[in-house]
């Protein structure tokens, strides 16, 4: 009988080169036969606990994870808690820009494929916010909420030892809202998008005090896609009534330029290994005579965990 | 490694400086939210070209004209009084400021003409012990014609209020609904009540919204149809007894009704409001309202001045005295005489 068990790659020397960690640190998969003593137990929590945690992440990315692939790369999956500022504007909304408290989570996996002799890289991200933002003249304020998912491949390359460069593409999809409580007949703004976005990034691998560290940064700047976007003047009462079918544009560079920066840094206390980083996320659009721009800054903090499906025969 | 990191500060600076909107930012003087009011207006109300035929208001020269009343030093109480004066000009009851000292409004579709309503009376018709189904009040005078009372657009009526209601009402001669002083709220409503006095789709009008900044920069006219309600329908004539506090979802009401073949429009011309209104706000943070999406009735004529009834019909005074209403008096004898026909 064939039993699944998860490991957990504990050796943060080898985050650079997934390709050749070395595995068992902790076993948290317990075959049948064995006791349950306080200190699996210990562990068998942390691992339901994470499971938790990360549940968003196990929904959307790693529905493979439960497969039984044989001699797979560890997955390296991350938890982020983010909170920051942010300025909004919308002028379907209001021709003032909105600033506030945005706080956010940042989950993502990534994993090493087989393709090309294991240089290219699958990524999976799922990102969601809360904003909260006042008019400069504290009248007014905004509610606001988005949700995106975007998942796609990574070339890799090591110019020098310890640097890995990395480049490839992402396709998204994008789902929010901003709502102004004072607005009568427009008090909302739905956002909704899908597209593909050009990615790029660097990981430098660096001792500071004998602590391995691990800084990265990744951008994705988004190339091409459609977006939901009412016309100058019109009314969700119209739209209720006429579907939204004119209002899908086509979003590309010259009207929704956007960006998307996440500079981390990794490094080890005892057994985990924790991330702290900076997000910038810039999303702007210019459509149907509408300007939309939220930028927000963010500081990231979490966890990194390193995982491999195998199989014990 | 040199030649990379400076390829890639230039690409972000180049993109934060070249991809960044313009900010929407006007400083907080009085001069600078004139103008935030003066272009929100210029770009986005939908009636200027129209205000423009009817009234002879040209956009463009009164911002010249209400500069000229600004100075640094003025309170926000002048300021208000300025730009109220400015937005007063386009005669539009959606337009308002709306600050915490005070609403900024132009009412004179309603208050430079009689109102044609009195509500005592209306009283004395309803009785005691009158219906209320949601926001709608009726029961039947001695005449065996139904009196039905919708005073707001904004009280949510169901389909279950209105069948029930119909049905209660269902062996009278006729209906009189009185939606005097019926100052507006939700299309919706307004729609749903139509619906019951149709049986077949029938065309009520058009509505188009901006597609631009520019002030004849408007979206293809989209047609507006009534469906039959699939509840209770009234087979019987009516008679709309409306006046010019008849505004707003009152007033697109009165234009769904007016092609309805049972239906009599009487009393005085209806306030109008055919804008659907938008909001926005001025720097300082007041709140804006403004005209962003007309509507038009079944010929495509504007109705933002309002809706011409098909006979008019004032209070008499003197009937009044006697506790009764003039209007009510002169529905009664048109169902009455309807029927006999």
């Amino acid at each position: 009988m064939k039993i699944k068990e998860v490991r957990e790659v504990g050796s943060l020397r080898s985050l650079g080169k997934l390709k050749d960690v070395s595995f068992c640190i902790l076993k948290y998969g317990v075959p049948k036969h064995r006791h349950i003593t306080p200190h699996n137990f210990f562990n068998f929590f942390n691992f339901f606990l994470l499971l938790i945690l990360l549940i968003p992440t196990m929904l959307h990315a790693e529905q493979t994870a439960l497969e039984p692939v044989p001699k797979r790369s560890p997955t390296a999956r991350t938890l982020l808690f983010g909170v920051g500022r942010t300025n909004q504007f919308d002028s379907y909304l209001s021709p003032m820009e909105y600033t506030g408290l945005q706080v956010s989570f940042l989950t993502r996996s990534e994993r090493m494929t087989r393709m090309t002799n294991r240089h290219i890289s699958f990524q999976s991200s799922f990102y969601g916010a809360y904003t909260s933002t006042d008019n400069p003249a504290g009248t007014a304020d905004y509610k606001g909420g988005r949700l995106a998912y975007d998942a796609g491949w990574h070339y890799h390359y090591s110019p020098v030892t310890n640097l890995d460069l990395k480049g490839g593409t992402l396709v998204g999809a994008d789902l929010g809202f901003l709502y102004n409580s004072r607005n009568g007949n427009n008090p909302a703004q739905g956002r909704f998008s899908i597209d593909l976005s050009l990615s790029a990034g660097a990981d430098y691998s660096f001792s500071l005090w004998h602590i391995p560290m691990r800084a990265s940064y990744q951008a994705d700047l988004p190339m091409i896609g459609l977006m939901f976007s009412p016309e100058f003047g019109e009314s969700y009462y119209e739209i209720s009534q006429q579907g939204v079918g004119h209002d899908i544009v086509c979003a590309h560079l010259g009207n929704a330029c956007s960006l998307c920066q996440l500079l981390t840094l990794d490094f080890c206390l005892r057994r985990i290994t924790l991330r702290i980083g900076y997000l910038c996320d810039i999303r702007q659009s210019n459509t149907q005579s509408l300007k939309y721009h939220d930028i927000s800054h963010s500081f990231m903090f979490g966890f990194v965990r390193h995982f491999q499906l195998m199989k014990i025969r | 490694m040199r030649k990379l990191s400076i390829f890639l500060i230039v690409f972000i600076s180049t993109f934060l400086i070249s991809c960044q909107q313009s900010e929407y930012s006007y400083d907080e003087t009085p001069q600078g939210n004139l103008d935030a009011l003066w272009t929100l207006i210029d770009q986005r109300y939908c009636f200027l070209t129209y205000k423009e035929q009817q009234l002879g208001i040209k956009w463009a020269d009164l911002h010249a004209k209400y500069s000229a009343k600004l100075n640094p030093k003025m309170s926000r109480v002048q300021l208000f009084e300025v730009l109220c004066q400015m937005l007063s000009e386009l005669r539009d009851g959606h337009v308002n400021i709306s600050t915490s000292l005070d609403l900024g409004r132009n009412w004179s579709w309603k208050e430079d003409y009689p109102e044609n309503l009195d509500i005592e009376l209306r009283k004395q018709y309803l009785g005691t012990d009158y219906h209320i189904g949601s926001g709608l009040k009726y029961t039947i005078l001695p005449d065996n014609i139904a009196y039905v009372v919708y005073e707001s657009f904004s009280n949510d009526i169901g389909d279950g209020n209105l069948s029930d209601m119909l049905s209660y009402l269902r062996l009278c001669n006729g209906m009189i609904l009185d939606i005097r002083g019926n100052g507006g709220g939700e299309l919706s409503n307004a729609e749903r009540l139509s619906r019951r006095f149709t049986n077949e789709k029938v065309l009520v009008g058009y509505v188009c919204h901006k597609t631009g900044t520019g002030h004849d920069d408007f979206s293809e006219p989209q047609a507006e149809y009534i469906t039959p309600s699939n509840g209770i329908r009234w087979q019987k004539p009516v008679v709309l007894l409306v006046n010019r506090s008849c505004y707003s979802a009152a007033n697109t009401f009165v234009r769904n009704m007016n092609e309805m073949p049972l239906v009599t429009i009487i009393g005085d011309q209806t306030g109008g409001g055919s804008g659907l209104p938008f909001s926005s706000e001025l720097p300082i943070g007041w709140s804006v309202r403004f005209s962003a999406s007309p509507y038009y009735d079944a010929r495509m004529k504007q109705i933002e001045f309002g809706i011409e009834p098909d006979i008019y019909v004032t209070l008499d005074d003197v009937l009044a005295v006697e506790g009764r209403d003039s209007m009510i008096e002169e529905a009664r004898r048109l169902i009455t005489e309807k029927k006999e026909q």
